[in-house]
């Protein structure tokens, strides 16, 4: 895999380079079903994996590909699977006893067009699915959300390193229209410290007591008591992981919120609508999960409007919402599907909105 | 700055793998990059393309509605392309599958018969993606032929390496070609 390791920067397409960041992470484990517009990372991986004496699976269906990883993640590994919208939504259900298990599940999900079958066109519309869960019961998994390519690879390894230090499913939730791209990239060596998972994994009893992993509670105060460990957990989450990027809000009259590849023609919307005069900002959640939800609220106080930008019909904008509670107005530019709008696009609707 | 250029053509021509050499190309100038491909459902001879845009700071949409520098390579990719042609701006046609035919004002034509001069001194057609990089070398001046040469070594597969003088060859006539003819 050193071949893959350069600080020369290579031109390669997001979905090749999330599955080498994988790789690179220390992933032992993918199992995967093929679903455009994701379906280079599987690829990649039925080479790579078996070249270096991992475990690649082609799955019968997502839903045995992600109960794979649930197994394997059982033993302590790190472990993978990928997939997109229509093909993610049967995989709720594992993701939710993922939850419940505390796995370090990692999940990479290329969203495309919906509901139903949609089509291969990028889209953010799986913002509520990755965020909310269409899973049973009260869970929350991590939600990571590049921009660039580069993001991609970062966030990737973030995505494991996450995963197994809080024992929590992680979702890389990436896009068409990244996962497609190409872009230069530099692969760097996997930035983070490697997790003990000997307390809890299940590596075989030989001189122990055996172990069981299940999410089964059948006295009801004991099922309480695990949600208040587990919502105890997520507000540690919420403390320490929560990032974001923003730019240009100290002066702002009107901040822009957008996430993921859409963030890339945000930002250059607002140069436009700065080159107009108009005071514009931008806010971009990398983390979906941990919702920056502080930050945005202390924002409020100070600007006139936040406009969230997204291609889908309106999903993070209940969240910002949420988090001014009324402070400011909400407004949305969104489109249902496909590339996001255009920067001149966007900042001519700004220019409406003012 | 910022340039958006668009290739276009048959599948099978090569249009997505000119448009990697390209980026790659704009890369190893130290400049930002992307590459998108027409992505959808796309069938064997139908048509396909890619958009690369080139800039000083980080690309914003990869997908643009018109481009600076557009190369088509068949006629249905002309009809296509033509109108996204951004006023002042440079088409570069493969007559041998488009006729030369002008229907704007305010922007430049290069016709040249690429696959024709890649069959008639290469003597392979498949290198005409190639060979038409060499001709926007020199009609944009945006990326040198010695840059484009080194994209090429990023690009073909170890496994493929002997291909690479060939291709070299075809970048060299591509830019030698006389623009002044049309």
């Amino acid at each position: 895999m050193t071949e893959c390791l350069t600080n020369k920067k290579v031109l390669i397409k997001g979905n090749y380079a999330i599955a080498k960041a994988a790789v690179l992470a220390g992933c032992q484990c993918y199992f995967g079903y093929p679903i455009t517009p994701q379906s280079e990372i599987g690829e990649f991986m039925s080479g790579k994996m078996q070249e270096l004496g991992r475990a690649y699976v082609s799955a019968e269906s997502e839903l045995a590909a992600i109960n794979m990883t649930l197994g394997a993640c059982s033993t302590g590994v790190k472990a993978m699977s990928s997939s997109s919208s229509c093909a993610v939504a049967l995989m709720q259900e594992a993701l939710s006893y993922a939850t419940a298990d505390e796995l370090p599940v990692v999940l990479v999900s290329v969203m495309r067009g919906g509901p139903g079958l949609g089509n291969i066109y990028p889209s953010q519309g799986d913002y509520f699915q990755s965020t909310k869960g269409g899973g049973n019961g009260d869970y929350k998994l991590i939600v990571l959300a590049p921009s660039t390519v580069q993001e991609c690879v970062d966030l990737t390894y973030k995505a494991f390193y996450l995963a197994h230090k809080y024992k929590n499913p992680t979702v890389l939730l990436a896009d068409g229209l990244l996962g497609q791209m190409m872009e230069p990239v530099e692969f760097k060596p996997y930035p983070y410290p490697e997790i003990d998972n000997s307390a809890w994994a299940l590596s075989g009893a030989k001189g122990r007591d055996g172990r069981v992993i299940r999410s089964y509670a059948p006295l009801a105060d004991n099922q309480c008591e695990f949600l208040k460990k587990l919502y105890a957990k997520y507000k540690t989450i919420e403390e320490n992981e929560t990032e974001w990027e923003e730019n240009g809000v100290e002066d702002a009259d009107i901040v822009l919120v957008s996430f993921g590849s859409t963030s890339r023609n945000v930002r250059t919307a607002a140069k436009l609508c700065r080159e107009k005069g108009l005071k514009v900002g931008i806010f971009r959640p990398i983390t979906l999960f941990p919702f920056p939800s502080k930050r945005l609220q202390e924002i409020s106080t100070k600007i006139k409007k936040f406009v969230v930008v997204e291609v889908n019909m309106g999903q993070m904008v209940q969240d910002v919402r949420l988090a001014v509670n009324g402070n400011v107005h909400v407004e949305q530019i969104n489109k249902g599907v496909g590339a996001p709008p255009s920067p001149e696009e966007i900042a001519a609707r700004i220019e409406e909105l003012v | 700055m910022e340039k958006d250029f668009i290739i276009a053509g048959f599948g099978g021509q090569g249009v997505l793998l000119a448009g990697e050499v390209l980026a790659n190309g704009f890369m190893l100038d130290d400049k930002k990059v992307t590459w998108y491909p027409s992505y959808g459902a796309e069938m064997r001879g139908g048509t396909v393309n890619c958009s690369i845009v080139m800039a000083d700071e980080e690309v914003s949409a990869v997908q643009k509605s018109h481009a600076d520098f557009i190369i088509v390579l068949n006629q249905a990719s002309f009809d296509r392309f033509t109108p996204v042609v951004r006023s002042g701006g440079t088409i570069i046609v493969n007559t041998t599958l488009a006729e030369p035919v002008k229907t704007r004002s305010d922007i430049n034509y290069v016709f040249a018969p690429i696959t024709q001069i890649a069959e008639e001194k290469l003597g392979n057609n498949k290198i005409s993606n190639i060979l038409a990089l060499g001709v926007l070398s020199a009609a944009s001046g945006l990326i040198s032929l010695d840059t484009l040469e080194k994209a090429l070594y990023n690009v073909i597969p170890p496994h493929r390496k002997s291909l690479i003088p060939k291709n070299i060859e075809a970048l060299k006539l591509g830019y030698e070609y006389d623009l002044l003819k049309v």
